[in-house]
């Protein structure tokens, strides 16, 4: 591919790839080796303007690389995204009125800073590409020389271990051990947690019946789970107006008085600004 | 042929991997010069002769190579196989660790920008890279080197011999082209 192709978005996939004479026997039929090579091969040899990319497809293309592959490695492709996102990022800063109202946020982002070590990366990479070229070179020049060799002396082949000879019944004993299923682990001591909002919204009412008032406290289980589902009953109980909560200042007494319902089905009413003798869901604090 | 090249020659032939000059002056009781001049003596002989081997050094030390002609015979007696060609990914990975080694598989995919897992794995079966301990940062990450077959594959005496890095630098051209490309043409772009 040359010259520039302005405006279409570069295919990675049909660009021309680094071919070596053995294209065609190799298992991995990479385009590119990776996307430094995609980006050094775009920019320098194929001549593309890099504001013309269309980055998706280089990512596109990485996703199709990584469910290829096998192994998946964070550190690369976090690598990976943090240079992605500078080659976005410098591309969108133009799209942005600099100067503008946006100007403070990108003062922090140097857009210089973060072409530069792509820039130094990209370079970096390039060095190492012709040194594996250099030792192709060498493999078919030297690779298939023969050399003496010599199987391990007879001898050696059966040397005897200086070690403790111990029966193979024992050995395969302990071995034995090992391969036993370990036992099924106890969870007897794991509960359910012994209170519900339903059950407890019945607790609540079946006590409003027989007294005006009590404290939150007084009702509240031990435990903070339940404690928190006691409260949540409460407060839609609350919201039915059911009940009135009261509490003089945060994190004191919460106290429970018998309200008049506003409604007996439908959305819960939430109270008005006016109730001031109700207290408001800001104030409310859990006890403990 | 005198007697310290005698003895050299029998050595390094019984041997079945390079055998260093120290070796070879421990092995035949002789000081380092006479062993140095007898591989020259060697090497010189078995040239001039025509012999269908050769004395090389490769790998760190001495061994006898079958000459370059004679490679079919032997082929077809020993069973003996070219190896199998390395892939540009690994040969990347390779170049990375030779040059870099000891190094750390993230030191290798920070380089080449993607995972090398897989290559490191490849490159270890086929007797090219070797781990050599951990290294001393958090975590103890593996470290690899290249192994002597390594160097016996790619012809060199030793890892001196691999050629400059700076060589493979992009020319100072393609480094302003490459860096203008990625900022100035955001400068021309700005409305």
């Amino acid at each position: 591919m040359t010259g520039r192709d302005r405006g279409t978005a570069t295919s990675v996939a049909t660009a021309a790839p680094v071919a070596g004479p053995l294209d065609g026997l190799r298992v991995e039929l990479d385009v590119f080796d990776g996307p430094f090579d995609l980006l050094v091969t775009l920019i320098l040899r194929d001549e593309v303007d890099l504001w013309e990319i269309r980055v998706s497809r280089i990512v596109a293309e990485y996703l199709l690389r990584l469910a290829d592959s096998d192994d998946f490695d964070l550190e690369a492709t976090s690598h990976f995204i943090v240079l992605v996102a500078a080659l976005l990022e410098m591309k969108s800063r133009r799209l942005l009125d600099v100067g503008g109202p946006f100007a403070d946020e990108l003062d922090e982002l140097d857009d210089r800073a973060a072409g530069e070590e792509l820039l130094a990366s990209l370079l970096r990479y390039a060095q190492f590409k012709g040194a594996a070229a250099r030792l192709a070179e060498r493999f078919a020049t030297h690779a298939g020389r023969l050399y003496r060799s010599v199987p391990v002396p007879a001898r050696f082949q059966s040397a005897a271990s200086d070690g403790p000879a111990l029966p193979a019944r024992t050995l395969a004993d302990a071995l034995g051990v090992l391969l036993e299923e370990p036992p099924a682990p106890d969870a007897r001591h794991i509960t359910d947690i012994a209170v519900t909002l339903v059950a407890e919204l019945r607790r609540l009412r079946d006590l409003l019946v027989d007294a005006e008032s009590f404290t939150f406290s007084a009702v509240a289980p031990r435990d903070r789970v339940e404690k928190a589902v006691t409260f949540f009953a409460l407060l839609e109980l609350h919201n039915r107006g059911e009940v009135r909560l009261r509490q003089s200042r945060p994190f004191a007494e919460i106290t429970v008085t018998r309200g008049v319902p506003t409604r007996v089905d439908g959305p819960a009413a939430w109270p008005t600004a006016d109730d001031d003798e109700t207290a408001s869901d800001d104030a409310l604090a859990v006890v403990g | 042929m005198d007697d310290v090249t005698r003895r050299v020659e029998a050595v390094i032939f019984t041997s079945p991997r390079p055998v260093g000059s120290d070796e070879l002056a421990a092995a035949c009781e002789e000081r380092g010069e006479r062993v140095n001049d007898a591989l020259a003596a060697l090497g010189a002989h078995y040239a001039a002769e025509g012999h269908g081997i050769e004395l090389v050094e490769i790998a760190g030390g001495w061994q006898f190579r079958v000459a370059s002609d004679c490679e079919a015979p032997v082929e077809r007696f020993a069973g003996a196989r070219r190896p199998d060609e390395l892939s540009p990914a690994l040969l990347e990975t390779l170049a990375v660790v030779a040059y870099l080694q000891p190094t750390t598989r993230a030191e290798v995919a920070q380089v080449r920008g993607v995972s090398s897992e897989w290559a490191l794995g490849a490159l270890m079966e086929r007797g090219l890279v070797e781990e050599r301990g951990r290294a001393d940062t958090p975590g103890a990450p593996i470290l690899y080197a290249t192994t002597t077959r390594f160097l016996e594959l790619f012809g060199l005496r030793g890892l001196q011999e691999l050629d400059d890095l700076e060589r493979f630098a992009l020319s100072a051209d393609e480094t302003d082209e490459l860096r203008a490309r990625l900022l100035a043409n955001a400068e021309r772009r700005r409305p």
